[in-house]
């Protein structure tokens, strides 16, 4: 349908009396230079105002823009605090390959930068630290002799003066002009966060689109706390090397940070706008020990154990302990803790969903949180596999454990398991061995250890995490050797009989404080639900503080001492 | 002068500003989606350039297309109608860098009068009277509750961000209020992205009377006397009349010397209007100024005899206004129907098709504003008005006689209207003794 084209008469046969208009040669217009940006992702022209407002992020597809290094320190930090460090220091051209002086001499014209690294200390919310960050623009931010120098003088002078180091990783990886130099700052700069870490420094890499190679298999992996922007690709072999060796075609979303979070090898992946409240969270979480304590130390014990309003028989505790309606670890965990940080992974195989592990403020004081994890249904469960941890689950929680340790801080861990994961996987990667080792270690750990049955404690599932100075269980919890129809069918031959099991395995609360297997009851007026959940985890909330006041004043030998004869009198 | 104007905007103000542009000797790029092809503004215009599918959100709200096509056609100005971007700060931000003139007042002002606080904010500081509200945002309901008790009821709720009635409220009753507020303020926060929350004393059957503002680069500014705007169906416009018959000639003077008050506050420049409500005691309240042409802005043109568009155009290219203050007459009275392919009878649901006949009527003081002819077909993707039906006459009865002699003569099949609907609301005694408000359409049809 053109019923109207070319039908209208156009404006130049219309208008009379505009010849004599002025007819000034107006600027025409024109796209000013930067206008416009396209995003590297989708391909989309965005306007480049709105790419900075959105942290250099893609408003249509949520794309990562590499970004300078300018703005990367403007956005951690603190305005006007960023004093530069070592930016002296020349180039070696060791292998005198040819024409390196001089691209190395044009790229710094052209970034305003001395190297691929640019190294200072700053404030990030009032903290101190000191701030690295590379830079793709400089040879895909590789690593040679400067780079490595600059990292490990860095690391060197934060070790002295008891700093932790942010080091935001973006680099193809060593730096190939330099051949053999280049690879021993893998070695280099390891060696110096060795001795930061064991000062009991923290060291927090943030890995950014691309990581790779020798960068990755060095200073970009060693941290205590590992965080990656979304979408980046890191990697020790880059995929196209990948590719031409295996001759296969690497499947979507390979290396990129999700899928390293799904393996394990990273904590967590932070976006942009959040990264510097993250990382100021994290520096806030890992200053002070659990001997000084954030909040007023708590009167004696006060005994809250508690008329009990309902009595139930031990199947129906196993009822209870199993219902869907019963609060999950997550639920306590955000209503105990505040600034809860989620952390991932055993940085091995795979990150377990089925637990949850991070650090949070139990009214100011930092502390490390373990809880196993039941989905709330099937979609859930997926992911969470009832609650029933894997090897990698165990080493994630031990790991998390140990980073307590480090950093001197206090262990609440929740249980709530079936018990452990039941599967071919799991004795392939070594539950047994898993199982043990956590058993063992934990008897070592230098700080409280505080362990909470929140609904079933399944046998040696839920032991691998209560290797704790007190284990306290809900009225409700249950803890037992095994599940009443596993006890029933290996003694009886009977699965059907659990409930008969349940009466004489000892299995409650109640019983359980009266052998001596637990320290506290925690009161449940009515079985926990979500309604009423509040009134529990204020309890749960006074008790923790009146536990952890009374841990402050011991000693790290006196807490492995005391949990050491706790469990040698059983 | 602009050698050559890109409409941003589609359907009758695309045409209506081709059309000024045509008179004036200026050359004119349309702008289409996919779904225009056909358009009128499209077929009108000296060139037409496609920016995107039919999708708004991709083509008459697709900033860089829009700014490439300028660029590619060569034009020096742009033109944003009303509604897409005519408010949009950040386009005429935009449109500065590229060194292309946006018909309009500058990014500064549209960001500053859009954003409701700031508004009220100069208004208040210029001494313009505001209706009492609050002056800081609320986002808590209790919080709000608090204010809304010490005002008394009723009172509206209202999103910062809001508009067309989305996120707002009125509440009457003390205990309704907290549910009120939450529902208004998701909205706010679905539509817009925005919980900034106000809100104000509700004026029980006001008036809504807008002034007419033209400012130059120079600093003069006149107003063009009020449109009377209280027939609306869920802040919808639908008739619209200037003069207005509830004001005196001495409140017409002192509303019309505010506007032109309010609009030097704001450091106006271009055509504008300042919104009033206005109550049964005369008393009235700046409620915002809209920083564009308005829809209804023909009543305006027919009265003083003054050509909007051409007087934007003008200012946007340096001139200074043609008439003073004292050289505007107000003449006669004009009405305007605004007609909408949709339906009364399902709730005004917009009803796109094909128009099979149509029929404009004419006659002297008769003007019609639309972009649609016999076989348009009518796409779901934009706006339902399809028409503007505009008389003039010598007084309010004579200017109504002629309205409606006039939709009686409009033929228009294949698609559902309105235009009985307005029939029905111009045979209502009280629409003719000028008993109205904006509560009009709620109180007089069960709609």
């Amino acid at each position: 349908m053109t019923k109207l084209k070319n039908l209208f008469k156009k404006t130049n046969y219309i208008a009379i009396g505009r010849a004599e208009e002025e007819k000034e040669a107006s600027k025409m217009p024109s796209v000013p230079e930067g206008l416009w940006v396209k995003c590297p992702k989708c391909g989309e022209t965005l306007y480049k105002e709105d790419v900075r407002e959105h942290f250099y992020v893609c408003p249509k597809c949520q794309g990562y823009f590499r970004i300078k290094t300018k703005t990367r320190i403007r956005m951690i930090a603190d305005p006007g605090t960023f004093e530069l460090w070592f930016e002296d220091m020349d180039i070696k051209n060791p292998l005198n390959y040819p024409g390196y002086e001089e691209k190395i001499k044009e790229l710094q014209e052209k970034t305003h930068l001395r190297e691929a690294v640019t190294i200072g200390k700053c404030k990030i919310d009032g903290t101190e630290a000191v701030l690295g960050v590379c830079d793709a623009r400089f040879l895909m931010g590789s690593m040679g002799y400067v780079v490595g120098e600059k990292i490990t003088r860095a690391v060197e002078r934060a070790t002295k003066l008891c700093l932790p180091v942010i080091l935001f990783c973006c680099s193809g990886g060593a730096r190939m002009q330099e051949g053999i130099v280049s690879l021993m700052q893998m070695a280099k700069t390891s060696a110096a966060l060795k001795r930061h870490s064991d000062a009991g420094l923290l060291y927090i890499p943030v890995l950014t689109d691309p990581t790779t190679g020798g960068v990755t298999a060095s200073f970009a992996m060693l941290g205590d706390i590992i965080l990656a922007e979304p979408g980046a690709l890191i990697g020790f072999a880059g995929p196209r090397v990948i590719e031409q060796t295996i001759g296969e075609k690497l499947p979507e979303g390979f290396q990129r940070a999700e899928f390293l979070l799904k393996k394990g090898m990273i904590d967590a992946i932070v976006e942009r706008e959040k990264i510097k409240s993250t990382i100021s969270t994290l520096l806030r979480l890992h200053k002070g020990s659990y001997k000084t304590l954030c909040f007023e130390r708590q009167k004696e014990k006060e005994e809250c154990d508690f008329p009990r309003s309902e009595q139930f028989c031990a199947w129906q505790h196993v009822e209870i302990s199993r219902s869907a309606e019963r609060p999950t670890s997550l639920q306590y965990i955000e209503r105990i803790f505040t600034d809860f940080i989620e952390l991932h992974g055993d940085r091995c195989f795979q990150d377990d969903g089925a637990v949850i592990g991070g650090i949070g403020f139990l009214d100011g004081q930092p502390v490390t949180v373990i809880g196993q994890q039941k989905g709330k249904n099937t979609k859930e469960n997926v992911i969470r596999n009832f609650g029933m941890m894997s090897p990698e689950g165990y080493r994630k929680a031990l790991r998390l454990m140990k980073e307590a340790e480090k950093f001197s801080r206090p262990i609440i861990n929740f249980v709530d398991t079936p018990g452990a994961a039941c599967g071919i996987g799991a004795e392939e990667r070594g539950q047994g061995e898993a199982i043990a080792h956590n058993l063992k270690e934990m008897f070592g750990l230098k700080v409280p250890v505080l362990t909470i049955l929140i609904g079933e404690g399944g046998s040696g599932g839920a032991l691998a995490l209560a290797v704790a100075n007190e284990v306290w269980m809900m009225e409700n919890a249950t803890y037992s050797i095994l599940s009443p129809e596993g006890f029933a069918s290996i003694l009886w031959k009977d699965g059907k009989r659990a409930k008969e099991a349940a009466e004489i395995m000892k299995i409650t609360a109640k019983d359980l404080k009266e052998l001596g297997i637990i320290e506290r009851v925690i009161a449940e007026r009515k079985p926990a639900d979500t309604d009423h959940i509040s009134e529990i985890t204020d309890q749960m909330k006074r008790a923790m503080k009146q536990f952890l006041s009374e841990a402050s004043k011991k000693t790290p030998r006196q807490l492995t001492e005391e949990r050491y004869e706790r469990f040698r009198k059983m | 002068m602009f050698q050559k104007i890109l409409v941003a905007n589609r359907g009758e103000i695309a045409v209506r500003i081709i059309r000024a542009c045509r008179e004036m000797g200026i050359k004119t790029v349309a702008v289409y989606s996919e779904a225009d092809r056909e358009a009128l503004h499209t077929q009108l215009a000296d060139e037409a350039i496609c920016i995107g599918p039919a999708s708004s959100l991709e083509s008459y709200l697709n900033m860089e297309q829009i700014l490439s096509a300028t660029i590619a056609a060569g034009a020096d100005a742009i033109h944003p109608g009303f509604g897409f971007l005519s408010e949009n700060s950040k386009f005429a931000k935009m449109c500065q860098k590229c060194r292309i003139t946006f018909i309009g007042p500058s990014a500064e002002i549209i960001s500053r009068m859009g954003n409701k606080s700031e508004a009220r904010k100069t208004m208040m500081q210029a001494g313009v009277p505001v209706v009492p509200g609050t002056k800081e945002p609320v986002y808590d309901a209790e919080k709000g509750k608090e204010i809304a008790d010490q005002m008394g009821y009723p009172v509206m709720i209202k999103a910062s961000s809001g508009g067309g009635g989305k996120g707002m409220r009125i509440c009457e009753k003390p205990e309704e209020f907290c549910e009120m507020f939450r529902t208004a303020q998701m909205e706010s926060v679905r539509g817009f992205n925005d919980n900034t929350m106000y809100i104000e004393k509700y004026i029980v059957h006001p008036r809504h009377i807008e002034f007419q503002i033209l400012a130059d680069k120079f600093g003069n500014v006149i107003q063009l006397g009020e449109r009377d705007c209280s027939i609306q169906r869920h802040h919808q416009k639908l008739i619209e009349e200037s003069p207005s018959s509830a004001l005196t000639p001495k409140l017409r003077k002192k509303m019309g010397e505010t506007a032109v008050h309010a609009a030097k506050a704001a450091g106006y420049e271009n055509a504008g209007t300042v919104e009033f409500l206005l109550d049964r005691d005369g008393q009235f309240y700046f409620i915002e100024m809209n920083t564009r042409i308005q829809v209804e802005h023909p009543v305006t043109e027919m009265v003083f005899g003054v050509d909007l568009i051409r007087e934007q155009i003008r200012i946007a290219a340096g001139y200074p206004l043609e008439k003073k203050q004292e050289e505007i007459q107000l003449n006669g009275h004009a009405i305007e129907c605004r007609i909408n392919a949709e339906d009364p009878k399902k709730n005004f649901m917009p009803c796109p098709g094909i128009i099979e006949d149509l029929h404009f009527p004419g006659g002297f003081g008769v003007r019609i504003d639309s972009a649609v002819y016999s076989g348009y077909e009518i796409t779901p993707f934009y706006d339902s008005m399809i028409a503007k039906v505009i008389v003039h006459d010598k007084d309010r009865i004579s200017a109504i006689n002629k309205m409606r002699s006039t939709l009686g003569e409009l033929i228009l099949e294949g698609v559902v209207t309105n235009l009985d609907f307005q029939y029905e609301i111009l045979n209502s005694p009280d629409f003719q003794e000028g008993k109205i408000s904006t509560d009009f359409i709620s109180e007089h049809f069960s709609i």
